[in-house]
């Protein structure tokens, strides 16, 4: 009952989510700024820098286009065309390592499955994880090829995983090794906050370093899942377990450990966290040079950056939109969402203890 | 390493489909109403001919508070390249009559 109270939570939360991203509040019906402005903007923004100007074209296009389907349904065709547009360059490699991780780990798990006959409660987890794994692949991929967050994201995710496997980096530690509280505090607090304010130095801005800390948690969710179940492959049975609980129970519950843990902990803290992080060290940087910088948007609402050159994409100053308000809009909606992945992340941590604790188990 | 593929049956349509007026500046919702293409298919095409040099953009400025808008046309090479296409569904007829090889929208198109 408990967790069907949770899972009615996390639909509320994404209701709210999508509600909130719909609402707009524009004076005039052409300048727009509706959720599929800012779901292609979000889309534009991933292309990389060469792009840039097929991104504005987009937008500027969908400023002009009247009616709600045509403009959902030039919008979602434009999203799709960014999202895939190439050049990848070296992110292509990174995508398919991530997609190798991750159908290596489908394939183990299967296998485990196949081998061991895991009862149906095991089999809906590894739905739950192929879910996931999906998710963190293709969120991934979109990521790596965003501007100056491969890097330092991939080198976040590094980070992420080695401390999560710190307690034993054998595949019979992995299993048995019993997590120390302070550890257990630098995996779910330090690191995720030491690659959120990282991820805000080295991009740049808040936006960078959330992307930054969302790379990190899908990256290092991918590893160690991986790592965590050839961990299980190779040890098999054998081993401590729960009390009562041997031969295919002993491998469903470590297979469920690995979904719970490396799946939904680890990045969920990792992106909860690092977002924070990077959204106040990207506050408390641009607090001193807000006053004097003049902003400038394009007509479809994106900031333009000050190194892009205007002769070859257009941009309109709105008046009316000042620096500070701009910052208290930006600020506002950072805040929501991150006040909403953190109840997200309470309530699947609540989800989690309740089936810990389910009388059933 | 840049491919030189030859172009899709959509690309060709774009291509005809300016060619048709190649001084007037296209928007691109237009221009997919036109060729019954969806974004998605529009714009990667319309950035592999640009990158050819077969096709040249603009921006339009803003109109009041609408956003600038992107314009596109054929380049003269553009213009080459359309003019040496073979008409569609007669390339074959038109090869067959010459007694030789028309020359391939792979040898164009690396050639573009």
């Amino acid at each position: 009952m408990a967790i069907f109270i949770c899972l009615l939570c996390l639909i509320g939360m994404v209701v709210v989510w999508f509600r909130g991203s719909a609402q707009v509040a524009p004076a005039d019906p052409a300048a727009r700024d509706d959720v599929l402005v800012r779901l292609l903007r979000w889309a534009v923004s991933l292309l990389s820098a060469q792009r840039e100007e097929w991104g504005q074209a987009m937008l500027g296009e969908l400023g002009h286009i009247d009616g709600r389907v045509r403009r959902w349904r030039f919008a979602a065709g434009c999203v799709s065309a960014a999202l895939l547009l190439p050049p990848w360059g070296r992110a292509a490699a990174a995508v398919w390592a991530m997609v190798a991780v991750a159908v290596g780990s489908v394939g183990l798990y299967a296998f485990v499955g196949v081998r061991y006959g895991l009862q149906a409660w095991d089999w809906v987890f590894a739905a739950v994880a192929l879910v996931l794994l999906v998710s963190y692949t293709l969120g991934a991929s979109v990521l790596l090829r965003s501007p100056r967050v491969a890097l330092p994201g991939l080198l976040g995710g590094l980070l992420a995983a080695l401390i999560w496997l710190a307690p034993g980096y054998t595949f019979y530690d992995v299993i048995t090794s019993v997590t120390p509280q302070w550890v257990g505090l630098v995996q779910v607090i330090v690191v995720p906050l030491l690659v959120g304010v990282a991820g805000a130095l080295w991009g740049g801005s808040a936006m960078a370093g959330r992307r930054i800390a969302q790379l990190a948690a899908f990256s290092a969710a991918l590893f160690v899942f991986l790592y965590g179940t050839l961990a299980v492959v190779a040890i098999g049975a054998r081993g401590p377990g729960d009390p009562g609980c041997t031969g295919s129970c002993n491998i469903g519950d470590r297979l469920g450990n690995n979904t719970t843990f490396y799946l939904w902990c680890l990045p969920l803290w990792t992106a909860a966290l690092g977002w924070a992080a990077a959204a106040y060290t990207a506050r408390v940087r641009s607090r001193p040079a807000t006053s004097a910088v003049p902003v400038s948007f394009t007509a479809a609402g994106g900031v333009i950056a000050g190194t892009r050159d205007p002769m070859t994409v257009p941009e309109m100053t709105r008046p009316e939109a000042t620096g500070r308000a701009v910052r208290v809009r930006n600020g506002r909606r950072t805040a929501r969402r991150v006040l909403l992945w953190a109840v997200v992340t309470i309530i699947v941590v609540l989800i989690f203890a309740a089936w810990l604790w389910a009388p059933s188990r | 390493m840049q491919r030189n593929r030859p172009p899709s049956a959509q690309a060709v349509n774009v291509l005809r489909t300016l060619a048709a007026d190649p001084a007037r500046w296209r928007y691109g919702y237009d221009l997919a109403t036109e060729v019954h293409l969806k974004s998605g298919s529009l714009y990667p095409i319309l950035v592999r001919l640009a990158d050819r040099g077969l096709l040249e953009t603009s921006w339009e400025p803003a109109q009041g508070s609408r956003p600038p808008r992107h314009l596109y046309r054929l380049t003269l090479a553009g213009r080459e390249y359309v003019a040496a296409l073979p008409a569609p569904d007669a390339r074959a007829a038109r090869a067959s009559r010459a007694g030789r090889a028309v020359p391939s929208p792979r040898t164009l198109w690396s050639e573009a």
